[in-house]
């Protein structure tokens, strides 16, 4: 999913490539891009389910407005993956309803 | 509290030329916007604008955007990113979200510029991931380099929708179609031949009815709606596609002055919901304006002039600028606006359907109806130019601001007067050198170098590209009509590229002489490259 080569973007200025856990799993993205990016180019496109009836979302704005992309990152939940930067370490996790789970 | 003169909320291009005008004219100033990253809609506009060279025309957004950015920072303005207004209060005093904490501050005038929202429509399955609004996409592809999907449905054929879907096919995404509720294309017709070429089909009354798929999307149904918008059942397509974007229109952003008790009004020509506003922009409420989208949907090369008009208002009322000087920007500025607000698409004519040009030539249907001309519709046209040997062919037909192809022919062959919404006419008393400049710069990359004596029997056409990989010269491949259909062989005999063209690219190739008029795009063939 990630653009290799784009005919009027030349640099998308991404940060070296980290270690990040997504579901307990070892992923990389690029530092500094959004979670939710990273996410999208492993193919990940749900992000959390409903409280009620457990529908899945995903990313929606990718603006931070509809926080239809929120997730448990470094344990806090309801994080906007869409314009929170990757960083090293950290620890994302599909929402369920407002709390963690396995992916599943 | 910290104070300033001036205030200005988002940091788009409506917000950095205020903020760019006050502090040239020496006022204090801070920026604030709720983004990580400055600049608002322009970093996601990799196409070239439209509009005349005092509107930056045939320089990209992004472009725009960083000569807005280099300029505030020279001019050492305050840009505070991450920063949300939630409100603006009595005596102008604002309060700011940053980072987790409200913080007030209070200056002597404020600038709304907060932009535009994207309109959503329900339909069944619309919450399913991989359903997403066209600024999404354009946020990930453009911004973050990641294609939105693999194959995609855009529901919306206004410019955004057109723009969007060309910058998917740029990013390597498959564009299953483009369909629009309306009996006619929203966007510039130019905007939607770029698409249409390249064999993307364009449905015009057609609506989504559903997305399917269990945990997101994997496939559309779209239908036929009669006159009053309603599907028509038995006409339903299913689409194999994994990503629905929604480009169904903006409404401005216009909740901080409603809250802040600004008159309001509804307006739907500007978009929705929208401040009253005085010329210079300034709302009911003294000394807080408005600029830009969040004053009614248009374009960022209003938005630009909107912010400066705003600026220059304030810093006369704080003593900055003199009435004189400020009588002269205010006449320039108009002038200007007046001068991008006109045409087919001006937004004084929205929803109205035109039949004619201002000359007095008659539309396509087929482009209005399927986004591309048809050649027995084209040929009413001034610029085609039959003559022997090598020539360009504009196919140009509605009434937009913009006139770079004017500007950048060294021979003078190309006439668009003035007036710069007119329809491009050939002087038919220069020759054209065939240098294929205005095949680059045209911003709705509708011109097209026709050269009918290259060899016996065979023709060549140059055309605008601007896809990966770039052929190279001796690829083969099929020539495609302006519908997107193959119409002959074809073989790539140059590809031109200079700094003037701005990574557009020439792109020749020789068909046989009765195809010169209807083969408009290449494709390479399959395997090859
Ligand atoms: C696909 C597409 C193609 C386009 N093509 C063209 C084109 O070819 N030519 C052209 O001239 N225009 C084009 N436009 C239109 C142009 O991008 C917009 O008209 C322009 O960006 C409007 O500028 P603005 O400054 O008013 O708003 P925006 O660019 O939307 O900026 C508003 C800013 O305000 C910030 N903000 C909002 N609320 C708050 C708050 N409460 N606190 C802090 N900050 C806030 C936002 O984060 C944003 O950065 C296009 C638009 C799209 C979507
Ligand atoms: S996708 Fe809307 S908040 Fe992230």
């Amino acid at each position: 999913m990630r653009i290799v080569a784009h005919p009027i973007i030349e640099d998308y200025q991404k940060g070296p490539l980290v270690q990040f856990l997504y579901n307990g799993e070892t992923v990389e993205g690029h530092a500094g891009e959004s979670i939710a990016a990273a996410l999208r180019a492993m193919g990940v496109r749900i992000h959390r389910y409903t409280t009620k009836q457990h529908k899945p979302r995903g990313v929606f704005c990718a603006i931070g407005r509809c926080t239809d992309c929120v997730m448990v990152v470094n344990g806090v939940s309801n994080v906007r993956t869409c314009i929170t930067p990757l960083e090293a370490g950290m620890t994302v996790q599909t929402q369920f309803g407002l709390k963690a789970g396995d992916g599943k | 509290m910290k104070r300033y003169e001036l205030i200005v909320i988002g940091a788009g291009p409506s917000g950095l030329s205020a903020a760019i005008e006050a502090a040239e004219a020496g006022m204090q100033v801070v920026v604030f916007d709720e983004n990580g990253r400055p600049g608002g809609q322009l970093f996601k506009q990799i196409h070239k604008f439209f509009g005349s060279k005092e509107h930056q025309a045939k320089v990209r957004g992004v472009r725009i955007g960083e000569n807005l950015l280099a300029k505030a920072k020279d001019l050492g303005i305050h840009v505070i990113l991450d920063a949300t207004v939630l409100g603006i209060y009595k005596n102008k005093e604002v309060s700011v979200l940053i980072e987790d904490e409200v913080q007030n501050y209070k200056a002597d005038a404020v600038i709304i510029a907060t932009g535009a929202a994207e309109n959503m429509i329900p339909f069944k399955g619309w919450d399913l991931p991989g359903v997403m609004g066209a600024g999404a996409a354009q946020t990930m592809m453009n911004i973050q380099g990641i294609r939105p999907g693999g194959k995609i449905l855009m529901v919306g054929s206004g410019n955004v929708g057109l723009v969007v879907s060309f910058q998917l096919l740029q990013a390597g995404c498959e564009v299953a179609a483009i369909i629009d509720a309306a009996p006619r294309v929203g966007g510039y017709g130019v905007h939607a031949s770029k698409v249409t070429r390249t064999g993307i089909p364009l449905y015009t009354s057609y609506t989504v009815i559903e997305a399917k798929g269990v945990d997101s999307v994997e496939s559309a149904v779209i239908a036929r709606v009669d006159e009053c918008f309603q599907p028509i059942p038995g006409t339903e397509i299913e689409l194999g596609v994994d990503t629905i974007c929604i480009a169904v229109g903006l409404s401005p952003m216009s909740q901080l002055a409603d809250n802040a008790g600004c008159q309001m009004e509804f307006a739907p020509g500007k978009g929705g919901n929208v401040p009253v506003l005085s010329e210079t922009g300034e709302t009911s409420i003294a000394n807080v304006y408005c600029a830009g989208d969040v004053a009614g949907i248009e374009e960022a090369s209003s938005a630009m002039i909107q912010g400066k008009i705003a600026a220059a208002a304030i810093a006369r009322d704080l003593g900055y600028i003199d009435d004189i000087e400020f009588a002269e920007k205010k006449t320039a500025y108009a002038e200007s606006l007046s001068k991008i607000r006109a045409g087919m698409f001006a937004p004084g004519n929205k929803g109205k359907v035109f039949e004619k040009t201002d000359e007095g030539f008659t539309i396509s249907d087929s482009l209005l109806t399927k986004g591309y001309l048809s050649e027995s519709e084209l040929s009413a046209f001034p610029a085609l130019d039959a003559s022997g040997g090598t020539h360009i062919v504009i196919e140009c037909t509605q009434n937009i601001p913009c006139d770079p192809c004017q500007d950048v022919c060294p021979a003078g062959c190309i006439i668009v007067g003035n007036t710069i919404t007119q329809i491009p006419k050939l002087d038919k008393d220069k020759k054209c050198s065939g240098c294929g400049l205005c095949v680059g710069v045209c911003s709705g990359q509708a011109i097209f170098l026709v050269n009918d004596q290259y060899e016996d029997g065979y023709g060549t056409v140059g055309l605008p590209y601007e896809f990966l990989p770039l052929p190279a010269k001796g690829d083969v491949g099929k020539a495609l009509d302006r519908s997107g259909a193959p119409v002959c062989d074809a073989t790539v005999v140059e590809v031109r590229t200079n700094k003037a063209m701005d990574k557009t690219a020439m792109l020749v190739m020789k068909v046989p002489v009765d195809q010169l008029s209807s083969a408009r795009f290449f494709k390479a063939a399959e395997g090859g490259n």
